[in-house]
């Protein structure tokens, strides 16, 4: 079978995980991202029709806190690190 | 200090301070010496916080000046994987990402030991955000193994391993998703407990794969481990998977007669070929000292085990890129703000991150991507199902079960480079993750023979039976020191 994964799809990944990859990440990843994917093929001979995906560590359910008042006790200490501020609020580059 | 540091567990540190041996701060500063003298060579951590260990000892001295009650972890010396925050310091999980970050709250197990006066050195290598098996990943530079300082000391958490095992902390805490506690252990000669899931707070601890990570112990014998986990655990209502389990007397006091009577499984999957020969040697040792000691053994059938690696880096990625998804230089990273907002992103995530989180970013988004999600994602997530149900069919027979940590001892450097090989150093430990149990990596002999490495094997329980695997595992650590 051939690799879902080509250079045109790796393009779309990078895209939507904002990530920037030079032209060499690029060729080292495909590699091997297709050579790992290859190595998922070997689940396609496992049954699983008889089970459900688990999707968690834990078979807890509908695990609720009192919805009561408590203090913020850090709030504004990230604030030191972060290059720029204004009137206590961060500054970030427009979003919209 | 007359009491050699390799020495120190931490029920003798507790019995060094009561008895006035030594005093905690004098002990504070004799580790940082050691530190100073050995790291450089091993570079285990990446920050060390002299100051607040030394207040902290202070405030155990006084204590025990005014003959206050002690409680089990006061004075005792860690180390902390840089993925678990500690107020005021700094958390880099060993990304580049997060080298200006300094942590703004404690997590749950901080808090949690700083209720009993413990002594924070400092903060420890690893893999970045813990995805590796051999700090070989981490920004700052790889951690060493101090058994040979050539080869790897395992990962994720490798520098808190090689700092318990090079007798620069007393123990440590690290966090395991795919076997990052166990495996740095067994490569180090340490003990590390992989914990149930939900026994232990994840609050504060940077997360990797949400339904995989859990914080543990690397110690230096089976009991530390058990004290310091017992210490830890606990209901969180930051973490609502959390909760207190049905945990008893003995989980600090065995009582070696029922441990006796524990029938041991052993997954013959495991244990068919792939085995380097100092590991089959190894597990063979254990099983016979463990027969020794009287206990049953029964042949188990673990099929689906051998699919783990497969479903787990399909599930780990998947959860990894949703989880890194905030390290976006606005809420964290140092944003320029004459920027765009996308070039922001993808200059800092493109720069930020080294390439293992760049690949399993990328793998991840794929495998949840329309089109690839059935094939993938919710395949990897039925065969998770599989495994666990394995377990709890074997468990119907048997109490606790037998395996390797790993298909060889500590590689060199470099001798995995390529993902998939590395990806496969994980297949005897991710099983436990998959399934939510908790496993114990704990030494075969308590020294490794001359010139050999350390070999490691592994004792799986059932969900919050920790006290089964510890008990077990402090039983054969009675034959090992005698």
């Amino acid at each position: 079978m051939s690799s879902p994964i080509n250079k045109k799809v790796l393009e779309h990944l990078a895209e939507l995980a904002r990530i920037e990859l030079t032209e060499k990440e690029q060729e080292k990843f495909l590699e091997e991202l297709e050579s790992v994917l290859g190595y998922f093929e070997e689940l396609k001979t496992v049954d699983t029709s008889k089970v459900l995906p688990l999707s968690g560590g834990t078979s807890s359910l509908n695990i609720f806190r009192e919805d009561s008042e408590r203090e913020n006790t850090n709030q504004g200490q990230g604030k030191k690190d972060f290059p720029s501020d204004e009137k206590g609020f961060l500054k970030v580059p427009p979003v919209f | 200090m007359t009491t050699p540091l390799r020495e120190l567990t931490i029920k003798k540190v507790q019995e060094g301070l009561l008895k006035g041996e030594f005093k905690a701060l004098e002990l504070v500063q004799t580790f940082f010496e050691h530190i100073q003298t050995r790291d450089p060579e091993i570079h285990a951590f990446l920050s060390l916080d002299q100051e607040g260990a030394a207040r902290e000892a202070e405030a155990v001295d006084l204590k025990i000046a005014r003959n206050e009650p002690l409680s089990p972890l006061a004075g005792i010396p860690f180390a902390i994987k840089d993925n678990i925050l500690i107020k005021g310091l700094p958390a880099t999980a060993a990304s580049k990402i997060l080298e200006d970050y300094v942590a703004s709250y404690d997590a749950f197990v901080i808090q949690k030991l700083k209720e009993q006066n413990a002594v924070f050195l400092g903060k420890t290598n690893m893999d970045e955000f813990a995805m590796g098996a051999s700090t070989e990943n981490s920004a700052y530079g790889a951690t060493k193994n101090p058994h040979d300082l050539e080869r790897v000391p395992g990962g994720s958490s490798g520098g808190s391993a090689a700092a318990v095992a090079a007798h620069m902390a007393v123990a440590a805490l690290g966090s395991d998703t795919g076997g990052s506690i166990r495996q740095p252990a067994a490569f180090t000669g340490t003990v590390g407990l992989k914990t149930t899931y939900g026994s232990v707070s994840r609050s504060g601890l940077i997360a990797l794969a949400s339904s995989l990570d859990q914080i543990g112990p690397i110690a230096k014998s089976v009991e530390d481990a058990a004290i310091i986990f017992n210490a830890i655990r606990g209901k969180d209502p930051l973490d609502a998977t959390s909760t207190d389990g049905n945990y008893g007397e003995e989980l600090l006091n065995p009582d070696f007669e029922k441990i006796k009577e524990l029938k041991v499984g052993l997954p013959k999957e495991y244990f068919e070929g792939g085995l380097a020969p100092e590991i089959q040697s190894g597990i063979e040792l254990a099983l016979q000292k463990i027969k020794s000691l009287g206990l049953k053994t029964q042949e188990i059938s673990l099929p689906h085990s051998k699919y783990g690696v497969s479903s787990y880096y399909i599930i780990l990625p998947a959860e990894a890129s949703a989880n890194l998804a905030r390290f976006d230089g606005v809420r964290y990273g140092s944003p320029k703000t004459e920027k765009t907002l996308r070039d922001l992103y993808f200059e800092t995530r493109g720069h930020g991150f080294g390439s293992e989180p760049k690949r399993r970013i990328i793998l991840g988004t794929f495998v949840l991507s329309s089109g690839y999600y059935d094939a993938y994602y919710e395949k990897a997530q039925r065969v998770r199902a599989l495994i666990k149900n394995d377990f709890e069919q074997a468990f119907k027979n048997v109490d606790v079960i037998l395996a390797p940590v790993t298909p060889t001892a500590a590689f060199k450097f470099g001798e995995n480079s390529d993902p998939l090989s590395m990806y496969l150093a994980d297949i005897f430990t991710i099983p436990a993750n998959l399934a939510g149990i908790p496993a114990l990596s704990l030494p075969t002999e308590k020294n490794p023979p001359a010139g050999g490495l350390p070999v490691g094997f592994q004792i799986i329980g059932k969900a919050f039976k920790e006290a089964d695997i510890l008990g077990l595992g402090q039983f054969y650590e009675k034959l090992t020191t005698n």
